[in-house]
């Protein structure tokens, strides 16, 4: 079916009345003359006004067809097919592949489910099939043959990801492309699907039915690894409602390294330690439990990395714990097993005994003050810097200006001034680019950070620095400069509570930790990672890991733990009423799709140019006609 | 390409059609043409002496004064005062092809009724003896050559009277003429010679023939000789009635073709007889006309 993609063209057709209109105005009432040499006019060739009309009549034609054709070529038609045309509904079905449908007869429920979802689709609509967990990936496109379906449903199995449901309900909502339609989705409806405040977006009128697969069963599972110095300590949760005893086992390099019993209440945690040092390069500790889910019984550990970047935050004092307490909490925040980072505190002062070597373990360097930064010590931190290290500056008030000046090294234009006896002014942040990774927390809500209050904050610039945020004030509030081969960001205020309130709101944690990714990043230190986050080119399988190349970083290799997401274990689930709450339905998507696909299908076709083309024929074969006319 | 009052001396034939009376428009004319004339170039032969000349080669040796020539040994020839003894003949097409005109300016045979009454004038000033005769398909109107005083007022009230209706048969009329004229003379056609060229031609050398000269005015508009018509025309033959629907575009090439071979056998043929042709524009001053009459007139002597 012929359809445009910017219709509204199609008014400018209306041009080719104009020949027509200005034909009709111009028609004059017939001319007659008293003529003495009508002798002279008999005798030449006649040409009879019947064929002179028709002439006519047909340069009236190519020049209206020119015209229309022209209005044509502007509204881009072309050939819709599938998903641009079907008037007919379309039922996805989002089968959950997560690991927890990995429990013996689990994931036979699920397919069997799907398979009467598609059977049970309304007769004529058009069905489609996703997979999905922390990944969607569409295996069935929406057709009519329903055995396609069946057949990918038949061929999936569960991986090793984690239920993200968002990621479900938006490949499902790409198929529908603006068509009425179901999505259901088959899943065990785990309350962790959904991030918290969460939410999914899919096109007005979406119907959304979910086939519960059920409640998963008793299961237990390895949720940490912690190889210490002198033992291994694994963490175990028992995710029945009955308390159990679990045996764990350990090998190291493959070998086996021991093994123990551990006591667990109902739905709770306990560690199952391993006494004597770890000799060897991975761990991996598994628990028995054969009815359960079998991808979180073994967990891998790298033994030598703590698995977390060490962040070292440099004080006056050197008690991180009294100088930068919220900063200090908000790294280690969560359990000892969760917390995303290993936090250490220095001194200004005690800066000055260090050597490099000491410094360069650490992923990101945050300077806090500058009480006791001696010469020394600022020399390290510019080396630290130019070579790769993440450096932070929180340019509050206990940082001096000119002691800074030089911490990126002596080429640096950075420029830090306080304003001694500036009147407190209330004043908030707004990021100057949203895009850059410090606000990837934010990038769903960035106005929220426009909730924090800052009352004092000094002057930073410097000519080969990038502005990342601003204060309402327009004073530049957050600044990344170039160091070497590190990264370098200096705000404008402290992380301590004097100048803002900026540590007790709920943004501070995410933003704290966003900027020590951004400055770890710098240098890729993690060992360990779940399988969501791997680095490319990881398979999407638990393991340990050998990176190579560029993923290794500084060259050589490095040896990597890759785990299953330890929530996804968790048994706590939604009801279908709660499940639907977190669906949003847009207006626009479905029209923005369909158009999408519309503008996919114009631009394969290209149909305009044939238009332009035969315009241009006309118009030849107008102007042909019309000197012959004449 | 039509005359302008700036470049040149004459008359525009708007402005001649109009002076008041035929009389007025043929004296306006006439003495317009003479005054403009500061040394004639139509002395010709007479039998009042009037000068002698220095024989330049190419005079006519008959003219040459033998006498004058005994006594100084040198050539002259003598000149003598104009004087004639010539009937003229003024034959005016009035059959309805004449009546057509174009341009808010004259029609042919308002044109055609000018020129003959200025020729008349010219005549009668130079005492020729004028007759006029007017026709269509047939003789309309005839008024014998005559000198006396009185006739041009009589030939100028017959030219006014007159008015364009029926056919047109050239030849016809000038057989009958022809036939009716005993005395050597010249004979002026003023026609828009719309008809059968062979028929036309033939009548024409009747005339010569019967020893008279013969002037043909072929008067046609301008409209006739560039057809700018544009628009598409049901064209009416203004004496057959007869009707045809045309578009300009189309059908100029070929007329303006058939229009000018016309033209050009009447030149041809005409010239080759010893028939003197002028193309006359209704656009054009009627003194070009006239000039050409006086041109043929002094050949005649």
């Amino acid at each position: 079916m012929l359809s445009f993609l910017s219709p509204l063209f199609l008014a400018g057709a209306a041009a080719a009345a104009v020949p027509i209109v200005l034909h009709l105005l111009k028609r004059e009432p017939e001319a007659r003359l008293k003529f003495a040499a009508v002798k002279l006019i008999k005798q030449a060739p006649v040409e009879y006004t019947d064929r002179r009309r028709l002439r006519e009549l047909l340069l009236l034609a190519l020049r209206v067809t020119a015209l229309v054709l022209l209005a044509l070529a502007f509204a881009r038609p072309f050939l819709a097919t599938g998903a641009a045309v079907e008037s007919t509904g379309v039922t996805v079905i989002a089968l959950d592949t997560s690991y927890s449908l990995a429990a013996p007869g689990r994931f036979e429920r699920a397919k069997q489910l799907a398979k009467d979802a598609v059977a049970k689709a309304p007769a004529g609509d058009l069905v489609g099939v996703v997979t999905f967990s922390d990944e969607a990936e569409i295996v069935a496109k929406p057709g009519t043959d329903r055995s396609l379906a069946t057949d990918a449903i038949e061929q999936a199995s569960p991986g090793f990801g984690a239920t993200r449901y968002r990621t479900a309900l938006s490949a499902a909502s790409q198929h529908l492309a603006g068509r009425h339609g179901t999505v259901v989705v088959v899943t065990d409806l785990q309350e962790n699907g959904w991030d918290a405040g969460d939410r999914a977006s899919v096109p007005e009128g979406t119907t959304i039915h979910v086939a519960d697969v059920g409640a998963m069963p008793p299961n237990l599972a390895v949720t940490a690894v912690r190889p210490l110095p002198d033992r291994v300590v694994a963490t175990v949760h028992n995710g029945s409602a009955r308390a159990r005893d679990a045996r764990v086992h350990l090998r190291i390099d493959n070998r086996p390294a021991g093994d123990a019993m551990v006591s667990l209440g109902a739905n709770q945690s306990a560690d199952a330690t391993f006494a004597g040092a770890p000799r060897g390069a991975a761990a991996a500790v598994s628990v028995d439990d054969a009815d359960g889910i079998q991808a979180d019984n073994v967990r891998y550990a790298v033994i030598g990395g703590t698995g977390k970047p060490s962040v070292l935050l440099i004080t006056g004092s050197g008690d991180a714990n009294r100088d930068a307490f919220y900063v200090q909490h908000a790294l280690a925040a969560g359990t000892p097993a969760d917390a995303a980072f290993q936090v250490m505190g220095t001194g200004g002062a005690d800066l000055a005994g260090w050597s490099e070597d000491r410094l360069t373990p650490h992923a990101a360097v945050l300077l806090l003050s500058t009480r006791g930064l001696e010469r020394r010590g600022r020399e390290l931190l510019a080396a630290y810097a130019q070579h790769g290290g993440g450096l932070f500056i929180a340019a509050g008030p206990e940082v001096d200006g000119d002691v800074v000046a030089d911490v990126l090294g002596a080429g640096s234009t950075l420029r830090i001034a306080t304003v001694e006896g500036a009147k407190p002014a209330a004043r908030a942040l707004a990021p100057a680019d949203g895009r850059h990774p410090v606000f990837d927390a934010f990038a769903g809500n960035p106005a929220s950070l426009g909730l924090v209050t800052f009352q004092n904050a000094a002057r930073i610039g410097g000519s080969a620095c990038q502005t990342l945020a601003r204060f309402t004030t327009g004073d530049t509030a957050l600044i990344e400069c170039p160091a070497g081969e590190g990264r370098a960001l200096i705000m404008a205020s402290d992380l301590n509570n004097r100048w803002n309130d900026f540590p007790l709101h709920a943004t501070f944690v995410p933003f704290v930790h966003e900027v020590v990714r951004y400055l770890a990043s710098a240098r890729a230190r993690s060992v360990d990672y779940l399988i969501g986050d791997a680095p490319a080119g990881v398979r999407r399988a638990p393991g340990i890991v050998a990176l190579t190349g560029a993923a290794a970083a500084a060259g050589g290799t490095r040896t990597i733990a890759v785990n299953v997401d330890p929530r996804e274990g968790d048994p706590a689930r939604l009801s279908v009423d709660e499940f639907e709450s977190a669906v949003t339905r847009l207006k626009a998507t479905g029209g923005l799709e369909t158009r999408g696909e519309a503008r996919e299908q114009e631009d394969r076709q290209h149909l305009w140019r044939y238009a332009l083309a035969a315009m241009a024929v006309l118009l030849a074969a107008e102007g042909v006609l019309a000197a012959r006319t004449a | 390409m039509p005359w302008t009052a700036h470049d040149r001396p004459f008359l525009d034939p708007a402005v001649v059609s109009r002076l008041g009376t035929l009389e007025l428009k043929a004296r306006t004319v006439v003495e317009g043409l003479l005054s403009g004339l500061h040394r004639s170039p139509f002395k010709g032969f007479s039998v009042e002496f009037a000068e002698y000349r220095q024989y330049i080669p190419g005079d006519d040796i008959s003219t040459i004064d033998w006498k004058v020539y005994a006594r100084s040994d040198r050539y002259y020839i003598k000149k003598f005062e104009e004087e004639t003894n010539l009937d003229c003949h003024l034959m005016l097409d009035v059959s309805g092809s004449m009546g057509y005109g174009s341009h808010h300016v004259m029609s042919k045979f308002e044109y055609g009724a000018c020129l003959a009454a200025s020729l008349g004038y010219l005549m009668n000033r130079q005492r020729d003896a004028v007759g006029l005769t007017a026709f269509d398909e047939d003789i309309v109107t005839m008024l014998p050559a005559s000198s006396r005083p009185g006739h041009l007022l009589a030939l100028l009230v017959t030219l006014d009277r007159l008015k364009t209706a029926h056919r047109t048969n050239v030849s016809k009329p000038l057989h009958q003429l022809a036939d009716t004229l005993t005395k050597r003379g010249i004979v002026v056609l003023i026609s828009d010679l719309l008809d059968d060229p062979d028929e036309i031609i033939r009548g024409l050398k009747h005339f010569q023939f019967r020893g008279i000269d013969v002037i043909v005015f072929h008067v046609l508009d301008h409209d006739e000789i560039e057809f700018p018509f544009e628009r598409a025309t049901r064209f009416e033959d203004l004496e057959t009635s007869e009707e045809i629907m045309a578009v300009p575009g189309a059908v100029r090439a070929h007329y303006l073709k058939e229009m000018g071979a016309l033209i050009e056998r009447y030149r041809r043929e005409l010239g080759a007889s010893g028939i003197d042709y002028q193309l006359v524009d209704t656009n054009q001053p009627l003194e070009i006309a006239l000039l050409s009459y006086l041109s043929t007139r002094s050949r005649s002597l």
